[in-house]
């Protein structure tokens, strides 16, 4: 488990956001007219087929590109008409990326790939290193402190990234295809880690991927076609077997003001019976998958 | 960053080796040619520093050794003598000519001394007579090694022959040596009596040279009387006059090779690590962030170079004298600040040629293609 404090959660919100890229008769439009908030706290899953916006639209979210109509605010802070020398900052503190292919400095060991990224942000040398020691520590990394990233396992080299992306304590981590690179098992572990980033520190996570595992434990999944947001699929574990449940589809029960959902009937029913055994298991349940 | 820097210099070893190993060169050129004419200027001071005179007193407008002639009728001596703080004087016969043994010839300063000459004399004499006497030389020892003259051979100088006696130490130049006979066998050799080249004046204790000087110029008509340092000074202005332009031609390769080394390997280095720079301004560095990395980069392997050069240019001065050639060469304060500013030159700008290339990066590269 990760004991980083929880950190203040933060609120994205984007309005009508449309980003085009080329004018004339070459133009096009990547984003179209799309809006969308995240909580604190929330993990969201924006899948697409090849070409639809994904990779735009998270560029938006992280300040690396500016939309061409609409608007990104952060907290309530407008970051889409922030002047281009204030981005930087933003980035460093407010968020954490997470990337297919790692990312890592070749040149530098574990340990140094994410205390540079606390020294930009300010952080004193030292300080900095205790820091990424500590985060790297607790993702299982010990042994690995002063290894360089091509002596690292996939799985090892994407728990750096997330250290480093961690490293500033941000209330949003962007992540682009984060196991796409890993094997299945290996990639459960990463998601079971950003799991926690999400629910134990209450941070949000967007994380933008082909990958089906990853619907278990997202809270919301986006499906993103020619720039557009086509379908919300909004996910809720049935408390009698453990199953990762599309809301929308699934059948209901409300029991004491609460919505709760299930894979089958036969749960439901179940469930009815004796709400509370269920509701004991259930968050045992997830704390088992997280 | 300088933790960044230091990492990329030492990761791609093959680039380092050439940006250090090139500017090292280059360093090198411009360090062991400033070390040869520092040497060659100590060389051609040496008699001057070493004849024990505090005062030289030459033809009138004449201002050093080499290249020049001076002639002054013996009777100034005497004149130069009752100047008060005046002490003593030596006058020496000096001219610049051939030493020749069978088909060895070498170019040297011929001093003809006085009977019991005290000043202007062989400082150090390694076997033979400290002295000339009639018929005698005193040559060079590196120089008689060179053209296989032993003590008792005969050389000719002027078309004279001379026996050697002696053989003196710390003489010899790139250019030239010193060869000592006597005043008389000089006269003769010449032909032309009663006149002396200079006068080397000892000033009386307490005396301070400088005034000393003064009162001989305004005492004596038609001389021109100088301190040892000063007169000195000279000689060495006109080793930097011959040598200027040798030394800015030199100094301008020196420094386009390292510049070019250096503006080569700092811009592919930051093109191949496009992605990586791309991807640190994703995450928020600033490009003044990258700036300092890549110029920390720069100085590192430049000042890696200028020591690399530096311990090169010591080498060949103690190697060179141990192959017996008279190349004596010496590091100077004053060339290792010109080489050290150099040094920095060739980092800034080479670090200020990727700039364009970072402020360039697009940080939104990352999420994109790979
Ligand atoms: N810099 C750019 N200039 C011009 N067009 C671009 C640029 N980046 C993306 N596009 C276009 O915008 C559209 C969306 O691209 P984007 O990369 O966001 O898709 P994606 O959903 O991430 O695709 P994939 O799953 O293949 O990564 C595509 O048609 C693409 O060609
Ligand atoms: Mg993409």
């Amino acid at each position: 488990m990760i004991k980083v404090s929880h950190v203040q959660g933060e609120t994205l919100q984007i309005d009508h956001v449309t980003k085009s890229y080329g004018s004339g008769a070459t133009e096009v439009t990547a984003v179209r007219n799309v809006s969308l908030t995240v909580n604190p706290g929330e993990i969201v899953l924006i899948m697409g087929p090849s070409g639809s916006g994904k990779t735009t639209l998270l560029s938006m979210l992280g300040a690396l590109l500016k939309p061409t109509e609409g608007t990104i605010q952060l907290n309530g802070t407008m970051i889409s008409t922030l002047a281009e020398n204030r981005l930087p900052d933003i980035r460093l503190k407010q968020f954490g990326f997470i990337f297919q292919d790692f990312n890592l400095l070749s040149a530098l060991t574990a340990l140094e790939n994410v205390a540079i990224v606390a020294e930009l942000a300010g952080t004193k040398s030292g300080v900095a290193r205790r820091k990424a020691a500590s985060i790297l520590n607790e993702l299982g990394l010990s042994e690995r402190l002063n290894f360089p990233p091509e002596k690292l396992s996939g799985g090892e080299k994407q728990r750096v990234a997330i250290a480093r992306a961690l490293v500033n304590d941000p209330g949003l981590i962007l992540a682009d295809e984060p196991t796409a690179n890993l094997d299945s098992k290996i990639g459960h572990e990463i998601m079971r880690l950003l799991r926690n980033i999400a629910k134990e520190q209450g941070r949000s996570v967007i994380i933008v991927s082909h990958d089906q595992r990853i619907k278990d434990i997202a809270d919301r999944i986006l499906w993103l076609e020619d720039g557009e947001f086509k379908e919300t699929v909004t996910m809720a574990i049935d408390p009698v077997c453990g199953m990762a449940v599309e809301r929308e589809k699934a059948v209901s029960a409300e029991w004491e003001g609460q919505v709760f959902y299930f894979c089958a009937r036969g749960c439901r029913d179940e469930f009815l019976k004796e709400p509370k055994k269920f509701l004991l298991t259930a968050s045992e349940e997830s704390s088992k998958k997280t | 960053m300088i933790r960044l820097a230091f990492r990329n210099l030492f990761q791609n070893k093959a680039r380092l080796v050439i940006s250090v190993g090139g500017v090292a060169l280059a360093l090198l050129l411009i360090l062991s040619l400033d070390a040869i004419f520092s040497g060659v200027e100590r060389q051609v001071t040496a008699y001057v520093e070493h004849s024990g005179a505090d005062i030289w007193v030459s033809q009138a407008d004449v201002r050093n050794m080499h290249m020049a002639s001076s002639s002054l009728p013996y009777s100034v001596a005497r004149k130069v003598k009752y100047v008060p703080g005046v002490a003593s004087v030596t006058p020496i016969l000096y001219l610049t000519n051939n030493v020749v043994s069978g088909d060895e010839r070498s170019l040297a300063y011929i001093i003809g001394l006085p009977e019991n000459a005290e000043f202007g004399v062989p400082w150090s004499i390694s076997s033979g007579s400290s002295l000339p006497g009639k018929g005698e030389v005193i040559l060079n020892r590196n120089i008689a090694a060179n053209s296989g003259v032993a003590l008792g051979d005969e050389v000719e100088i002027l078309g004279d022959e001379f026996k050697v006696t002696g053989f003196s130490e710390g003489t010899a130049s790139l250019v030239n040596s010193v060869a000592f006979i006597t005043m008389d066998d000089f006269e003769e050799m010449r032909g032309s009596y009663n006149t002396v080249s200079f006068l080397l004046v000892k000033v009386s204790a307490g005396e301070s040279p400088e005034i000393v000087t003064d009162r001989i110029e305004a005492q004596v008509r038609d001389v021109t009387a100088q301190t040892k340092s000063d007169f000195a000074a000279q000689e060495r202005q006109v080793i930097k006059d011959m040598s200027t332009d040798v030394i800015t031609i030199m100094n301008l390769i020196g420094f386009l090779i390292g510049l070019a080394v250096m503006a080569l390997t700092v811009y592919t280095s930051t093109l191949s690590r496009r992605r990586e720079y791309g991807m640190l301004k994703a995450l928020g560095a600033r490009n003044s962030d990258l700036y300092v990395t890549v110029l920390a980069q720069a100085i590192l392997s430049v000042i890696l170079g200028f020591l690399f050069g530096l311990i090169l240019t010591l080498l060949l001065t103690v190697v060179i004298p141990l192959f017996g050639s008279n190349l004596a060469l010496e590091v100077s304060r004053a060339s290792l600040f010109k080489v050290g500013s150099v040094s920095l030159v060739i980092a800034t700008v080479s670090a200020m040629l990727p700039i364009r290339q970072i402020a360039g990066l697009d940080p939104a590269m990352v999420f994109r293609g790979r």
